[in-house]
């Protein structure tokens, strides 16, 4: 059951030992939103999608994602509705495609059976068996995206989606994008290709020296 | 925020007089039958080595204090306490080599007491050593209050094995680790002003330390407010397509 | 291992080339410096597998829902594993080398186990509390050394009580105090050290 807010966030910031990364950032995203972040390198963006995640806990603020308190236990609760693609892929390089989807779907409590699915519908069905880390980059990023077709998530956070990815990987991911839309979810596409984020995404937001505007 | 530390003369004064009764008492207390003015060594070595031990246990209670009220006071006081407890130890190690080479022709010896000493060293070097490699205070202060605490509950683990090696393999009988049984009542007295002397300097340190700490985290606050300087692109214009461009 | 495993070898051969090779000497200590190579280099061991994961790749594990504390469970144990062969290689070279007897096998085997499940725990821990960074690296060796000697005291004089024919539980409740401790103090703070 998807909240009519999928995240809300009010004055938050984020430091690095004494440098600001974020700065009074309010950001309030609701269901069924797809969302284009931008900025220049170095504005933030990697550590506000990791803050949504839950996963970065930030100095200031307060805010909620899927209506758990970024601050409280609950967070720990909603973790496994985030999904979060960065643009370091998150595979362990010596397993393989399937043997790290699989290791995946035992930890989110999924059938293996999705798993071949799942890689055959980003078109690495093939490739089942090639080491990850003997994989290029972009291989590695479809295979990410097939963890996140086989894992229902709320929250869909992208970072650089289309980067390294041919036309039809590309409608793919829209495709992925489109359906957590749908269901009443939302998505975050950080990117630095507007073209192909704006034709996607319902708004924009950007970045810039730390707040958003 | 003060420009500087506050120079209260309170702490000097406070030194002065019990360091000055302290020192006067070792002097005029007596010999000791078998080791002669060595003994007066003791009187600072001794003190030295409890106020070591109260330090870390300060950092243990302040330790646990910041994991429960996660209040940065607790803190800085952990974080001064564990570093004026490693001079300390530090200083009683050292003043107990010296009293022992005399004494016991050797330089150090593997009593219980001492090895679990040394080993409490090198903990809180640890410890102040993790501080020094992370910078944010929260997670340094998280961190450090971790290690506080595991630290100081693996300290009985360590006295236990400690204590029951040493009991297999017993010292030589002249080497009396417990040092002088004190029957001289200036001697006690002597003792308890090198006591009080120290308790007076680990008050002091501590009070300016703290001080020194949140004047720190103070400075870091207010270079976290202030505008960041800007750094090029960041700073052109959006150019964004048509379409809502809101927050 | 294929570089930690060789290097703790070459530590017990470099030990009788700098005090020279008195066997009866050898023999006598051989036992205690095989502890304190596995004390010292073991660490490395276990610092390596528990900084091997990235932290894309503990993104990626922490949005599958995986507990913080179970995270720390699975990598103490795979250090464990590893330090196990890593003893046991070891081991045998020392053996070899130094000429000692293995009095006690099972007490032995539960000894590997025991120190191997401390170390791999305080190894774990201490890798959370220094976080990633070549600067913080060198740091975890010095944080576990201290607080492993009880490891360190048991196994050794665990050997000797076989060689003597005394009890050794005493020593082995120690060893196993060290591992209980150790673990629940890592499973404790496992959520609030991943914070950054």
């Amino acid at each position: 059951m998807i909240a009519a807010t999928v995240i809300e966030l009010r004055d938050i910031g984020v430091t690095a030992g004494s440098t600001p990364i974020l700065r009074g950032v309010d950001l309030s995203v609701g269901g069924g939103e797809i969302v284009g972040l931008f900025g220049a390198n170095g504005a933030g963006k990697t550590t506000l999608l990791r803050v949504i995640a839950t996963l970065l806990r930030p100095a200031d603020g307060r805010g909620t994602v899927l209506g758990a308190d970024l601050f409280g236990d609950e967070r720990y609760e909603v973790r496994h509705r985030i999904g979060m693609i960065g643009h370091i892929p998150g595979l362990y390089p010596e397993l393989t495609l399937g043997e790290n989807l699989r290791f995946a779907a035992r930890v989110a409590g999924i059938p293996s059976d999705q798993v071949e699915e799942s890689l055959q519908a980003v078109g690495l069905l093939g490739a089942i068996d090639r080491q990850a880390g003997a994989s290029s980059h972009g291989m590695q990023r479809r295979a990410e995206f097939a963890r996140e077709l086989m894992i229902e998530r709320d929250l869909l956070l992208l970072d650089e989606p289309h980067a390294a990815l041919d036309q039809d990987a590309v409608e793919l991911v829209n495709g992925l994008v489109g359906k957590i839309a749908a269901n009443g979810g939302a998505a975050i596409l950080v990117s630095h290709d507007r073209d192909r984020v704006t034709a996607v995404a319902d708004r924009s937001v950007e970045l810039v020296d730390g707040s958003l505007r | 925020m003060p420009s500087e530390i506050p120079n209260r003369s309170w702490p000097w004064v406070a030194i002065g007089v019990s360091v000055a009764v302290a020192l006067t008492l070792a002097m005029i207390s007596p010999a000791d039958a078998v080791q002669g003015d060595l003994v007066r060594i003791m009187y600072v070595h001794v003190p030295a080595a409890w106020l070591a031990y109260l330090a870390f246990a300060v950092t243990l209670v302040c330790s646990a204090g910041y994991l429960f009220t996660k209040n940065l006071r607790w803190d800085r006081l952990a974080a001064s306490s564990a570093a004026i407890g490693v001079y300390f130890t530090g200083l009683a190690i050292a003043l107990g080599m010296i009293w022992a080479r005399p004494t016991w022709g050797v330089w150090w010896t593997w009593d219980a007491r001492l090895t679990l000493t040394a080993i409490m060293f090198f903990v809180y070097v640890g410890y102040l050593a993790l501080r020094r490699t992370t910078a944010d205070p929260r997670t340094r202060a998280g961190r450090a209050a971790v290690l506080g605490i595991v630290g100081a509950v693996q300290i009985p683990l360590v006295h236990f094995s400690v204590v029951w090696w040493r009991t297999l393999h017993q010292p030589a009988s002249i080497l009396r680790p417990d040092g002088p049984a004190i029957q001289d009542p200036i001697m006690r007295w002597a003792l308890l002003a090198g006591v009080i002397a120290f308790s007076v300097i680990y008050t002091s340190l501590m009070v300016k330390r703290v001080e020194l700490h949140r004047l720190n985290d103070a400075i870091h606050l207010a270079e976290r407010g202030e505008a960041r300087p800007v750094a090029g692109a960041s700073v052109a214009a959006p150019n964004l397509d048509e379409g809502a461009r809101d927050v | 291992m294929w570089v930690t495993i060789p290097f703790g070898a070459m530590a017990l051969l470099l030990i009788p080339l700098a005090i020279g090779t008195d066997a009866v000497l050898l023999e006598r200590i051989g036992p205690g410096l095989y502890w304190v190579i596995v004390m010292l280099f073991g660490v490395l061991v276990s610092v390596g597998r528990a900084s091997v994961e990235t932290g894309a790749q503990r993104d990626a594990s922490s949005l599958l829902g995986l507990d913080p504390a179970a995270g720390y469970v699975g990598r103490s144990i795979s250090a464990a594993g590893l330090l196990i062969v890593f003893e046991l290689v070891v081991g045998a070279v020392a053996v070899v080398l130094y000429g000692f007897d293995l009095i006690g096998i099972p007490w032995l085997a539960a000894t590997l186990i025991i120190v191997a499940a401390g170390l791999g725990l305080l190894g774990s821990l201490a890798a959370s509390l220094v976080g990633s960074g070549s600067a913080g690296s060198a740091l975890v060796p010095l944080l576990v050394a201290p607080l492993s000697i009880p490891l360190l005291l048991g196994a050794t004089q665990a050997y000797e009580g076989l060689r003597l024919g005394d009890s050794i539980l005493p020593w082995m409740l120690l060893m196993a105090a060290v591992v209980l401790v150790a673990a629940i103090a890592g499973v404790l703070t496992a959520r609030p050290l991943q914070e950054s």
